[in-house]
């Protein structure tokens, strides 16, 4: 990805320093993604809304606690989108386990090539996680987009969980390989 | 060390563990850098996931809303760290009454016991005038709720703005706990991330003040575990706040 400036880092920063300009930067740069992120776990606009509204605040509040080692700023910043639109999705679910067509006919990953086509490292993500076993990729993404806990999928599939787990397992090392082959 | 945690790090990443799984982990990772050095692969790979979704513009008018929470939350904490009152030569009981009358309103209904205990025990004053202290420049605070054998208890974090003043919990109606054991108080960040606060035993008193050694500045909530070693394995969530509120 070509470096961006001022980089995500010095943004941070600027927002430790409580620079509303580096806010509004780092909106412009990721808040499209983090809504499409929080939409795709929630299905709901207005809710996706207040997710992003949320994280950006927390990322505002909490820029001064942020460490390099927990991830770049940009997958730190997604990370908070996606533990509160999965906390949002959990608590508003009456669990569930739904039936496995029920889970999985939630916001489809069917339409997302068109727009992810246009972005070279977008569509390389994409490609690694279509190479995947079926059984893996739909792990992962329920997993991840659906908010479903290990436990749950273990049922909702009807596999051990400990199949649940090396699915996981394999799935994620298998996207590891696949993107350091294209770096 | 506890045990390791290898075998649950790719649903950690995801997000896939129940709340008391994710809690083990992440307690877990703060102590051991083997695993932290795997979960922070793990994370990196997951973090590419939001590649694969549709791109959907947003409403313009989130932009300003985001905007304008952030400048709402620069405007509060800048008035936090003026002196709200300013006490002249007003003897020390009117102060008490008026920090107390102001406890009563910002702590809400879940600490008026702690702040009748506080007006009943003498013993401990110092840490009844280092609240006033800290509600005179503006504290946040957060309060925890104790549950399971916990339940009764509480403790407020305080997050005193005047410079100097270290954050500290004030907790109340700990109950005894086994020979060997401590609490420990964690912070977490808003993505989830614990950090190691302080190692304390109940002293048996109805009020207890606890320091606590670091910056509580970018992390939005709060917990203490019942743990079998100060620094080693930790135990249950026993006391844990909600979302702290970005201002009193």
């Amino acid at each position: 990805m070509p470096e961006q400036h001022p980089p995500d880092d010095a943004l941070l920063a600027s927002l430790a320093a409580r620079d509303l300009s580096a806010l509004a930067t780092l909106y412009d740069r990721y808040g499209r993604l983090a809504y499409s992120l929080a939409y795709r776990i929630l299905g709901e606009s207005e809710a996706a809304e207040d997710v992003v509204q949320d994280a950006f605040l927390s990322a505002w509040k909490g820029a001064g606690s942020y460490r390099r080692e927990r991830g770049n700023p940009r997958a730190w910043l997604l990370s908070i989108v996606h533990h509160r639109a999965v906390d949002i999705l959990r608590r508003k679910t009456t669990f569930r386990p739904a039936p496995l067509e029920m889970a999985e006919s939630q916001p489809s990953d069917e339409d997302t090539a068109v727009s992810a086509e246009k972005n070279v490292e977008h569509r390389t993500v994409r490609e690694a996680l279509e190479a995947l076993p079926q059984a893996q990729r739909r792990t992962i993404e329920l997993a991840y987009f659906g908010g479903y806990t290990h436990v749950e999928l273990s049922e909702l599939m009807g596999v051990p969980l400990g199949t649940v787990k090396g699915r996981m397992r394999i799935g994620l090392q298998k996207m590891r390989r696949a993107l350091e082959r294209t770096r | 060390m506890n045990e390791h945690v290898q075998d649950d790090l790719e649903a950690y990443a995801l997000g896939a563990l129940d709340r008391g799984d994710a809690e083990r982990v992440a307690q877990h990772l703060a102590l051991c850098a083997s695993c932290s050095n795997d979960a922070a692969s793990l994370a990196e790979i997951v973090g590419t996931l939001p590649d694969t979704v549709a791109l959907r513009e947003p409403r313009p008018a989130l932009r300003d809303r985001v905007l304008g929470a952030a400048r709402a939350e620069a405007r509060q904490a800048t008035s936090r760290r003026s002196p709200r009152w300013s006490f002249g030569a007003v003897r020390l009981s009117r102060i008490a009454f008026a920090g107390l009358a102001a406890a009563v309103i910002v702590l809400g209904a879940a600490d008026v016991e702690a702040y009748r205990r506080m007006v009943t025990v003498a013993a401990e004053r110092d840490a009844y005038n280092r609240t006033l202290e800290s509600l005179r420049e503006g504290a946040r605070l957060w309060y925890m709720a104790g549950k399971d054998s916990f339940a009764g208890s509480g403790g407020t974090l305080y997050e005193p703005r005047a410079d100097g003043k270290q954050p500290f919990v004030l907790f109340h109606d700990l109950p005894p706990i086994n020979e060997g054991q401590v609490l420990t108080i964690w912070l977490v960040s808003p993505d989830s991330a614990w950090a190691r606060a302080a190692t304390f035993r109940p002293n048996g008193q109805d009020i207890q003040v606890v320091q606590i050694n670091t910056e509580v500045a970018g992390f939005d909530r709060c917990a203490v575990t019942l743990d079998d070693s100060p620094s080693g394995k930790h135990g249950t969530v026993v006391m844990e706040s909600r979302i702290a509120p970005p201002t009193p």
